[in-house]
């Protein structure tokens, strides 16, 4: 059932330690071809176990307070589920709820906004972030280079033991590539391994019919950016994709989000407003707010009585996907950081 | 002596300040204003010769970060062959590589040409003092970028010249006062101000004519 993309690294023969280093990302074959081009940055063991590293090494912060995985971690899907807004140095709190990251090779802009064009130059925005870990890319590679172990580490990965911005980034989007959730029951039941309650299927029907459109099987987003009726917060004032692009048409609109792992991924939305799926749920079915850019599917309303919202609610639970969240090879790499 | 004349080719760019060579860190008194520069960078991209709008050469490497505080990246040697009519080049960096991720190098991210917070090339990059400039300390930071339409500042410029040496300049304080400090000195992200001031960059480069 599974594809599987293969990816060979030939190593000159003349080095002593490995000959071939391969690696694999596996994803169901009802998935979509990803949408990144792993030509550009071929994956390779090495170079994500340092991309592991890195990413959970407060060496990238201004003051080594904070990590990637401060306000990204495993168990809560690579979310942050202490606050709803971020947490950066200095106790600083930014605008934004951090997102869950998984399939990401699927995606092709990021952030809440879609200010990112590519996965490799995303570590550049909470790096530098003053409100995130306030550090500049220039001198975080001075740093790595001033460490033995880094220059190491660095050099098993990619020949050279001189740290670039470009091989940081780069190693970075290896390890975050790997991120993959494809074990949740939904996927179990797609593979005929498993099959629905009736709840569940119920569920199902009533989703497919109500938020497919944008929450798109089977990675359960269309990475589409959309306008789902939230009434604008009056302190943050976020408009979304209109505050990168100034076209009135982008106004409000936020990138949709995948529901996969929900249960391990709160608070929800762009600025984490809502604690529970009960609540997002009313907000569908009650709280559309018609701006003028509001959704197409979302004009006219949404009607479910309480079973079906319970339903609803028991199929988004069969998108958990326990093994993701708790699969060893994402966490904390014990005793490696230099 | 293995020098041959296609060896010895090369391009150089002088940015200029009053009619002579700018230097950073300098205070230049001019009639209306008191100005020093601080930080000069910008790429140079894409640089091909040209007969009868034909490309007849281009530079093997593309892209080309131009820094005036390492003097020695204001020249490139190259070595095309063929006689040429016309330079072509772009001054900043192509849509395409804008949307491709980290590259290194030139482009690398800690060279300070890059964007954070929104992805992009900084294609052109002015900071330093100006009496004019309303800024905190008079200061000014003209920081020239975007790739996508409406606000795309990548220019491409062409000059006639058949020279196997050639000097381009950049006039920066004919540049200043197109772009006027009085209302434009901090301009940091891809805005319709950003498209004007890289039109004006592109027509303040010209062949230095020895
Ligand atoms: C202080 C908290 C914080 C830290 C530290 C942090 N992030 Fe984030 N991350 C966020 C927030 C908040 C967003 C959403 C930002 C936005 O929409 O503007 C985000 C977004 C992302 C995204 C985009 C996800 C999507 O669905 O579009 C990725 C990928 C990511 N972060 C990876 C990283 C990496 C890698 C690091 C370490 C270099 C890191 N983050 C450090 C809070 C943080
Ligand atoms: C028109 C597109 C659209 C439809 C239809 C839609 N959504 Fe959404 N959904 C979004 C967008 C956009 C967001 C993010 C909004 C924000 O944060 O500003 C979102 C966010 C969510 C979130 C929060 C996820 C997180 O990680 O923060 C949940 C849960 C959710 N939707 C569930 C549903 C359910 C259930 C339905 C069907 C009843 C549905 N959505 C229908 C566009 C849509």
């Amino acid at each position: 059932m599974k594809q599987r993309l293969l990816f060979l690294l030939p190593v000159l023969a003349l080095l002593s330690f490995s000959i071939y280093s391969s690696n694999t990302i596996d994803y169901p074959d009802y998935f979509p071809n990803p949408y990144y081009n792993f030509g550009n940055n071929v994956l390779d063991t090495t170079k994500i176990e340092l991309g592991r590293i890195l990413f959970y090494d407060p060496i990238l912060s201004k003051d080594s307070s904070i990590s990637c995985a401060s306000c990204h971690s495993p168990y809560n899907a690579f979310a942050h589920t202490d606050h709803d807004l971020s947490h950066g140095i200095r106790d600083q709190i930014g605008t934004r709820n951090a997102p869950a990251l998984f399939n990401l090779a699927w995606q092709k802009e990021f952030m809440w906004d879609g200010a990112i064009n590519h996965l490799d130059v995303q570590a550049l925005a909470p790096i530098s972030h003053p409100k995130e870990m306030g550090e500049e890319i220039s001198s975080v590679v001075r740093k790595l280079n001033d460490s033995k172990e880094y220059r190491r580490l660095f050099y098993l990965a990619y020949r050279d033991s001189m740290v670039t911005g470009e091989h940081l980034l780069k190693a970075l989007s290896q390890f975050q590539l790997t991120l993959i959730s494809a074990q949740s029951k939904y996927d179990e039941v797609k593979q005929g391994r498993s099959s629905f309650s009736n709840q569940e299927k119920n569920g199902y029907q009533l989703f497919q019919k109500h938020c497919n459109s944008c929450h798109r099987e089977p990675l359960f987003s269309s990475y589409e950016f959309s306008n789902n009726g939230l009434p604008v917060d009056t302190n943050l004032l976020d408009f979304g994709k209109w505050q990168v692009s100034k076209q009135s048409q982008d106004s409000l609109l936020f990138k949709i989000p995948s529901l996969r792992n929900l249960s391990y991924s709160l608070p929800y939305m762009h600025d984490g407003r809502f604690r529970r799926l009960t609540e997002v749920i009313n907000h569908y079915t009650n709280g559309i707010t018609k701006h003028p850019t509001l959704a197409k599917e979302l004009q006219s309303p949404i009607v479910l009585n309480s079973n079906e919202k319970n339903d609803l609610i028991a199929f988004l639970l069969t998108l958990n996907d326990k093994k993701f969240v708790f699969e060893p090879k994402h966490q904390f790499p014990k005793n490696k950081i230099p | 002596m293995r020098l041959t004349a296609q060896q010895k080719r090369t391009i150089q760019f002088i940015p200029i300040f009053n009619g002579a060579p700018l230097k950073l860190d300098t205070e230049y008194y001019t009639a209306k204003d008191t100005i020093l520069i601080e930080t000069l960078k910008f790429y140079l991209s894409e640089i091909q010769f040209c007969k009868d709008n034909v490309v007849l050469d281009r530079l093997e490497k593309k892209y080309h970060l131009l820094d005036l505080m390492h003097p020695t990246s204001l020249i490139l040697k190259h070595k095309s062959k063929n006689d040429f009519s016309s330079i072509r080049f772009k001054i900043g960096v192509d849509s395409t590589t804008n949307v491709s991720g980290a590259f290194g190098e030139d482009l690398d991210p800690t060279n300070g040409m890059y964007w954070t917070w929104q992805s992009g090339f900084i294609n052109f990059k002015l900071e330093g003092r100006s009496r004019q400039s309303p800024a905190r300390q008079h200061r000014f930071q003209l920081h020239i970028g975007g790739y996508k339409a409406p606000f795309n500042t990548l220019q491409e410029v062409e000059l006639k010249t058949s020279k196997k040496k050639i000097i381009l300049s950049i006039d920066i304080e004919n540049l200043l006062t197109d772009v006027g400090l009085t209302e434009r000195y901090e301009v940091m992200s891809p805005s319709e101000n950003a498209v004007s001031i890289a039109r004006y960059i592109a027509h303040n480069i010209k062949l230095k004519q020895r």
